[in-house]
């Protein structure tokens, strides 16, 4: 094992670092801190940060902590659970003076709001309370504190039980019920969201007996059909729990909540509230229920596990997930440990594994988001790519997150960690744009303020001239793309140099010269990846 | 051999080198088959691909009647006057598929039954599934202008047009949209910067492919993806990237253009109209003309255009006109229909068995049992579902249907 690693080491052209078992092949330092604060802030390492882990690797676990208390970490927690709830639709659902963005916040400022107090991840069902913004406020009956203009706790006036997401109108606009499926879309995705399972997922035989039972009268097929009952003897029961969001027969939109409907499951499945077999009476004993259940604790292990390591959980992870679902457990399920120790393990911090079965499962290539790729972009050079002031990374307007591979809630439910067409096409147009206004910036020599890049030429320099100064800023601009050391003898700074004049000699513009280079720059897989 | 590798190749850099960008073709494999799905989310009334005007169970809409054609039967009338044109001409290269259990009757997990014939979400739809696996080698493997997409580990194969931004990209004049706009870079330099962004890619590629697993495979997407974005960018003007066009026949016949090109194997377009209705089952009629308007137009344009492979490129093209499932016998008290679990479909072009129809449903709009060599009823058979259209589907495009769907019969009749 040991000449096999050393012969991969060496072929790979750099120090190789191997777990105890021999099997795992580590980043180096300054790439691991890269991965870290990318998966944990959303952004590359300062350069101060990344000579100091240069210097002094052992100071990983110190950053790890730095960057969990970084108030960026908990955006990057909300964008990982909501790959799992598939709130962010951008859909208003025709409620006027709200975006999609304060809907699908209800829910998510609730999971900041956990991540940030390091509350217990099961404050998500059992919260007294919602999260409002006055957009929120005026849209819903809801008890929003005066004055205050940001996302805070409130309180719903129209007599419903407070139950964390259970309980929030948005929740239940983003699933909705039709009236026919008596709430089990909505059930199956509590059963999704919070459990992890799919009841679609799951397989179903239904004989021709049962199918013609089910044209007569789907509800009695429902109650009677062992088949049919593998799936509704819980589900049926958990649905029952949602009717007080059924409205009249031309209002179901769950903006309103009607106590007095609570009990018309009598009229649909006729099955009573419970969960899985327990009893409950209202959204608060469901929530309870739920926090008490181990699969949630499971399936909170999993949306994070998976969410910053990019893997699917597959049977042979189930040894190390149950060392991350211990953790979770140990600390009164708080996000900030259990994330700890996801990015502390070898395995988050491989590049590669000996073993051909632990190859195919460790992502040694992570690929940025779309929101991860524009702060990115944004870390190094100040720029974000707006339209009509609304972030184009982020948004759904134009589709360029879901071009990028994002998801968008309701059709992509999946982030594509292959990066596509699509994906390299937004990189490029992205990187164009950047490095335009950049370039326009740095380059005018009335400029306000300091370079945000070119700091080491001026419009007026060539290459010829100014030898010293474009080898300089090359390197430079290298480093801060990329974060990695770029020495003089790099084959990359005379590639962008004949890059530089090749563009200046179609149309002698130092502005665009630089423009093309440093969009060549931004374009360097390790800022797309990580 | 890979594009990249040809064009490492050092007459490929030196054709580069010197600025006359020679766009790279697409190598499709000669023969293949390209697949146009289009999609009526929302479900339409399958009754009108399965007349049941003699039934006393089904309602069928206002001013239309049962029209057979040589061996098809279907849905016509004199506000269907698009239906009898497509089937008069088309017939003998059209199937209609009866009787198929969508095991879905929720919309979202009925697109992703019908497009995957699972509910696993890591299977992805045919279209992915065709694109990624076929031989050829594909700038925009599965190109989705509108509809559902189910891309599964294949996302690599998906290219979304995002409502237009995507051909913005590929010509630059995004940049020019931004708050802070940028000039779009001039096509010469585009090209010398693409040059440099390649080989730091292929580098990249060359460095984590040395170690087997998914850091091999996420960098290596990321070349043959790179080198997808370049021949795009030089070959939108062939193309005609500059429109996707807007109607469905005009979107339907720039796919088929693509697929003709080598650019693309497979296209998703979302059918146009509102097929959830529950309130008033009445525009289901209007919307179905237009299908068969938009389709009359494709096949015309099919016919007439020479193949990538084939004399005509009708020859090469299988449309595949789906939705989630169909909806019920009768209608509601709001002259309305719901939901109903099954559908038919309508698969017309290269490799179809024409003229026919396959499987069945009774007077009550149920699924009944068949030879699925046949495609009639048998009480021997089996129930028709979605996957078993996928089967064939993927039979049709040279994959093998064991290796991606175990133990999921292949709907033979449907191949001709």
């Amino acid at each position: 094992m040991t000449s096999t690693l050393l012969a991969l080491g060496l072929l790979q052209g750099c120090a190789t670092d191997a777990d105890p078992a021999g099997e795992i092949l580590l980043l180096e330092p300054r790439e691991q801190l890269i991965r870290l604060s990318v998966d944990l802030r959303g952004v590359h390492p300062t350069t101060a940060e990344l000579d100091a882990i240069a210097a002094a690797p052992e100071l990983y676990d110190a950053f790890v902590d730095r960057y969990l208390d970084d108030p960026r970490f908990t955006e990057r927690v909300v964008e990982v659970v909501d790959q799992r709830l598939l709130l962010s639709t951008g859909d208003t659902y025709e409620l006027e003076d709200v975006t999609g963005q304060d809907l699908a916040g209800e829910a998510l400022s609730l999971v900041a709001r956990v991540v940030d107090q390091d509350l217990p991840w099961s404050e998500l069902v059992t919260a007294d309370y919602t999260m409002a913004n006055p957009a929120l406020a005026s849209a819903f009956d809801l008890d929003y504190p005066l004055g205050a203009n940001s996302w805070q706790p409130a309180t719903y006036t129209d007599a419903r039980a407070h139950a964390g997401l259970l309980s929030m109108s948005s929740v239940w606009l983003r699933y909705p019920s039709a009236g026919e499926n008596a709430n089990r879309h909505r059930a199956n995705a509590i059963s999704k969201m919070l459990l992890c399972d799919d009841y679609l997922s799951r397989p179903v035989v239904l004989n021709r007996a049962a199918v013609d039972q089910l044209v007569i009268d789907p509800e009695e097929a429902i109650a009677t059909s062992s088949a049919c009952q593998s799936c509704h003897s819980t589900l049926d029961p958990l649905a029952a729990h949602f009717f007080g969001f059924f409205g009249d027969e031309d209002d179901m939109a769950a903006v309103h909540y009607h106590p007095e409907h609570e009990e018309i499951w009598k009229d649909y499945a006729d099955r009573s509230p419970a969960w899985y077999g327990t009893p409950t009476a209202n959204l608060v004993e469901l929530g309870a229920a739920i926090a008490a259940d181990p699969r949630f604790v499971d399936c909170g292990t999993q949306t994070l596990f998976e969410g910053f390591t990019q893997r699917t959980l597959a049977d042979a992870d189930w040894t190390e997930f149950q060392d991350y679902r211990s953790v979770f457990v140990d600390h009164d399920l708080a996000v900030r440990p259990l994330v700890r120790a996801l990015v502390t393990s070898d395995t988050y911090k491989a590049r590669g594994s000996t073993d051909p079965e632990l190859a195919d499962r460790l992502a040694t290539v992570r690929i940025a988001s779309p929101s991860q790729l524009a702060s990115i972009i944004e870390g190094i050079t100040g720029y974000r790519w707006t339209f009509d002031e609304v972030d184009g990374m982020t948004r759904h307007d134009l589709g360029l997150p879901g071009l990028a591979g994002g998801i968008d809630g309701r059709f992509l439910t999946e982030r594509a960690y292959e990066p596509g067409v699509g994906a390299v096409f937004v990189l490029e147009r992205l990187a164009w744009s950047a490095a335009w206004t950049v370039a326009r910036h740095d380059l005018d020599p009335d400029r306000e303020g300091d370079a945000v890049l070119l700091a080491y030429v001026t419009a007026s320099d060539r290459p010829d001239a100014a030898p010293d100064a474009f080898s300089g800023q090359l390197r430079h601009l290298l480093q801060e793309a990329t974060g990695l050391p770029v020495d003089a003898e790099d084959p990359r700074l005379p590639a962008l140099e004949t890059l530089w004049r090749q563009v200046h000699s179609v149309d002698a513009d130092p502005i665009g010269a630089w423009a093309a280079v440093l969009s060549a720059i931004l374009r360097d897989p390790r800022v797309l990846t990580y | 051999m890979k594009r990249r590798h040809l064009l490492q190749s050092s007459a490929a850099l030196a054709a580069l080198a010197g600025f006359g960008w020679s766009p790279r073709m697409a190598r499709a494999a000669a023969g293949e088959r390209k697949f146009l799905f289009l999609f009526a989310s929302g479900a339409w009334d399958s009754t009108f691909l399965d007349p049941k005007h003699d039934s006393s169970y089904v309602d069928m809409n206002a001013n239309t009647a049962s029209i057979r054609t040589n061996g098809l039967t279907y849905t016509g009338g004199a506000d269907l006057p698009s239906a009898t044109r497509f089937f008069d001409s088309w017939g003998s290269r059209t199937a209609i598929v009866r009787g198929i259990d969508a095991h879905s009757v929720g919309h979202d997990s009925g697109r992703k039954l019908t497009l995957t014939g699972t509910s696993a979400s890591s299977y992805p739809d045919w279209g992915t599934l065709l694109a990624d696996a076929g031989s050829g080698d594909y700038p925009l493997p599965h190109l989705v202008f509108s509809g559902p997409v189910f891309p599964g580990t294949r996302g690599g194969a998906v290219v979304r047009a995002g409502g237009g931004t995507l051909l913005d990209l590929i010509d630059g004049s995004l940049s020019g949209r931004a708050d802070a706009p940028a000039p779009a870079l001039d096509q010469v330099s585009d090209a010398m910067v693409d040059d440099y962004v390649y080989q730091q890619v292929a580098s990249f590629a060359a460095q984590r492919g040395a170690l087997p697993g998914v850091g091999r495979v996420r960098s290596e997407a990321l070349l043959d993806n790179t080198e997808r974005a370049m021949e795009i960018e030089g070959r939108r003007f062939e193309a005609g990237l500059d429109d996707l066009g807007s109607s469905l026949a005009d979107q339907a016949i720039k796919a088929t253009e693509l697929m003709r090109l080598g650019l693309s194997r497979t296209a998703m377009i979302g059918i146009p109209g509102g097929w959830d209705t529950h309130g008033d089952n009445t525009p289901q009629t209007p919307q179905w003309d237009d299908l068969y308007d938009a389709l009359d137009q494709l096949m015309l344009h099919l016919a007439i255009t020479p193949g990538l492979a084939t004399r005509w490129l009708i020859d090469e093209v299988v449309v595949v006109c789906l939705s989630e499932f169909g909806r019920t016998p009768g209608f509601n008290g709001s002259g309305g229909k719901d939901h109903w679990p099954y559908n038919s479909a309508l698969v017309v072009g290269s490799g179809v068995r024409g003229n026919q129809v396959v499987g069945a449903t009774d007077d009550a709009l149920i699924g009944v049992p068949i030879d699925f060599g046949t495609g009639q009823p048998s009480s021997s058979g089996d129930l028709l579902g979605s996957e078993h259209l996928g089967t064939a589907l993927l039979e049709l495009g040279g994959l093998d249907p064991a290796r991606h769907l175990p133990g999921v019969q292949v709907l033979d009749a449907l191949l001709a």
